[in-house]
This record gives C-alpha cells, structure tokens and sequence, in this order.
C-alpha cells in the first residue's frame, strides 16, 4: 500500500474473504472520493467477496456521503462483492431519510456481529446457487 | 356692609369646593363639602359631593373587577402549566418500545399520531434498537384510528430509518379503514412487510429469528467439514 504522508488514510483490513473498513474520523468530500476508489483498488487486489463498512462513529453524514456509501455498494455488486453498512446512528438514519436517501439496495447491520453474519449468509447462498445450478 | 359679607362667604365656599375638587382629584375619595347652609350654593356642593360618591363607588368597582380578572389570569395560567406538562408526559408515555423476545422489539401506537409524536415514537424505537441491538421491530397501528398523508409518509420514514441501522421494522394491525385510506391516498406501502395482526407479526418474527439461528447452528457444523475436506 502507499503511504501518502500529506492525506490521512482510512484503514482496510482484510479478515478472511471480507475487508474491514472503520471510519474513525470526520468524513469530508475529499476524503470520501478517495475511499471510495481505494476500497474498489483493494477489492480488486484482494478479491474480497464482502465489505463491512463501519459508520458507527460518523455523527455526521450529508447527502454527499451518503450518495458516495450507496454508490460504492452497487459500484462493489458489479465486482461480485456485497457491501453491509455498519451501525449508523439513529440521527443520522432519520437525517438521510429526511433528505431522500433511503439507499435502496445497500445492506444494513445493527453491528459488526450481525454484518458478518449477513455477508456470511449471502455467500452462503450464493454457493448453494451455484452448486445447484451445476 | 352684609353684601360684602355675603361676597366673601361665597368666595370663602368656592374656595372650599375649589380645595375639595383637588382633594378628590389628587386621590382622597373621602373628602366631602358637606355644607350646612341652605341657599343656591348648597344645591351645587350637595351635586358635587354626589357626584364624588358616585366616583368613589366607580372606582371600587372597578378596582374589584380587575383584581377579579388578576385571579382568573393566574388561575388560567396555572392550568395551562398542567396541560403542558401532562401533554409533556402524554408523549412520553404514548410511545413505549418494549422487547418482547430475543431480537424482537414492539411499539404498539395508541390514539391519533401527528407528526411530533411519530418523531418521538421514530426516535425512541430507534435508539432502542441500538440499544438492544434487536433487529426485528414490530410497529402495531391497531390502536391508531385513521392515518392520513401525513402520517402514512411518517410511518414510512421510520420503517425506512430502521433499515438503514440495519433492523427490519413491521407494521401490524392495519385496519380496513386504514387500508382503505392508504390505497385510495395512492401512498405505495408495497416496499414494507405488513402483518394482519399483532399475532401474525410476532410468528413472522419468531420465524425470522429461528431462521438466523438455523444458520448460526449450520455455520457451527459445516465449518468443521469444510476443514476435513
């Protein structure tokens, strides 16, 4: 991985076939844009089938944000990779509700246990898909 | 020698009324001419001390009334603290989230919801599914009497709001008439999992729950195969 000095870096963790990203500071619009493709470049490398975003810390998310969470999960389902949002925050639920942004088609988890525990199922049947379909 | 007499007997009883009509401007409502003498004068004093009296009454009256109006001022006041507070309480008693069973939260709605309540109700039912980290919610209308535009667009936002954290949310108890308005308002409910009764919902829960815990069990014994293999 490089490692810019001037930018500061969100870690991606990679914990058996899934990534693990924890967003631990304030998001700006900058910042975001960068996640969003460094997250899709580790996919790629690591050929991770899930990602667990974990937003539990954010207190904060605008329209900008939002759009960029929701837009990673379908850029992410086209690489064959499911994407669960982490622990939001009620306030930030409702904010997002409020401003239309109802993410349809992201997955959601209450926290980590229950994210993993979706992705988990998912590739569970996704596999029996496919051991049926041969 | 008497005329002149006269003239300053008059002039001394003008004085008089003159020092009595200040008096009774300047506040002393007790002050009267209260003349002895009977002549053309005395008729003016007695209409002028009348005239006093009907004053000094007009007044008292008054001064009763208003303290009338102070007391029904505060009274008013008083009972609209209550109102306030017992509304106060009313919302935080009329949205209680209990959970029921493992992972199952439910919020029974009771009485006619505006948009102040179902906020509260939304952020209640959401800090407690972070709280208990349950993730099936139960919202049950059976209570609510009619549900408008309004109302059907808040009860959206909470179920969409629940999903984001990551819990599923169900309503239950729609009634005919609820149904009715629904469908005829054009308010698409289609993207919700709706419940005939409380009853109906809980078994939908249970089901639910029993089937994460199916996998919980499979991921248990499938993982020590996949390592034999």
């Amino acid at each position: 991985m490089k490692i810019d000095l001037h930018e500061k870096r969100i870690p991606i963790i990679k914990i058996g076939n899934y990534l693990i990203v924890s967003i631990q500071v304030d998001m700006h619009d900058k910042l975001a844009i960068q996640l969003q493709s460094q997250i899709l470049d580790e996919i790629e490398k690591t050929g991770a089938k899930g990602v667990l975003i974990d937003i539990s810390v954010l207190e904060m998310v605008d329209s900008f944000i939002g759009r960029m969470l929701s837009g990673m999960a379908s850029m992410a389902s086209i690489m064959d990779t499911a994407v669960v949002i982490v622990g939001m925050q009620p306030a930030v639920a409702i904010t997002l509700v409020e401003l239309g942004l109802e993410m349809p088609g992201v997955d959601t988890a209450l926290n980590m246990e229950n994210g993993m525990e979706m992705l988990e199922k998912r590739l569970r049947e996704e596999d029996n898909e496919t051991f049926e379909s041969h | 020698m008497s005329e002149k007499h006269n003239i300053t007997n008059i002039k001394k009883r003008i004085d008089r009324i003159e020092d009595i009509l200040a008096a009774v401007a300047a506040g002393d409502l007790d002050a009267r001419i209260n003349s002895e003498t009977e002549d053309d004068l005395s008729g003016i004093e007695a209409a002028i001390d009348l005239l006093i009296d009907d004053l000094t009454d007009e007044l008292k009256q008054r001064e009763k009334m208003q303290k009338e109006v102070e007391d029904k001022l505060s009274k008013i006041q008083e009972q609209q603290k209550t109102i306030v507070q017992q509304q106060e309480d009313l919302l935080e008693l009329s949205s209680p989230v209990s959970k029921v069973w493992d992972n199952v939260l439910i919020l029974p709605v009771i009485g006619t919801l505006d948009s102040q309540r179902t906020q509260i109700m939304m952020e209640n039912l959401l800090e407690k599914i972070v709280e208990t980290g349950c993730t099936i919610s139960i919202l049950d209308i059976t209570g609510v009497p009619t549900v408008d535009t309004q109302v059907a667009n808040h009860l959206l936002k909470t179920v969409t709001s629940a999903r984001l954290l990551g819990a599923e949310c169900i309503i239950s108890g729609i009634s005919p008439a609820i149904a009715q308005t629904i469908v005829h308002l054009g308010i698409d409910l289609s993207s919700i999992k709706t419940k005939a009764t409380l009853q109906d919902a809980m078994i939908f829960a249970m089901r639910q729950n029993k089937r994460t815990d199916d996998i919980k069990l499979q991921s248990l014994y499938i993982n020590p195969n996949e390592k034999e293999e």
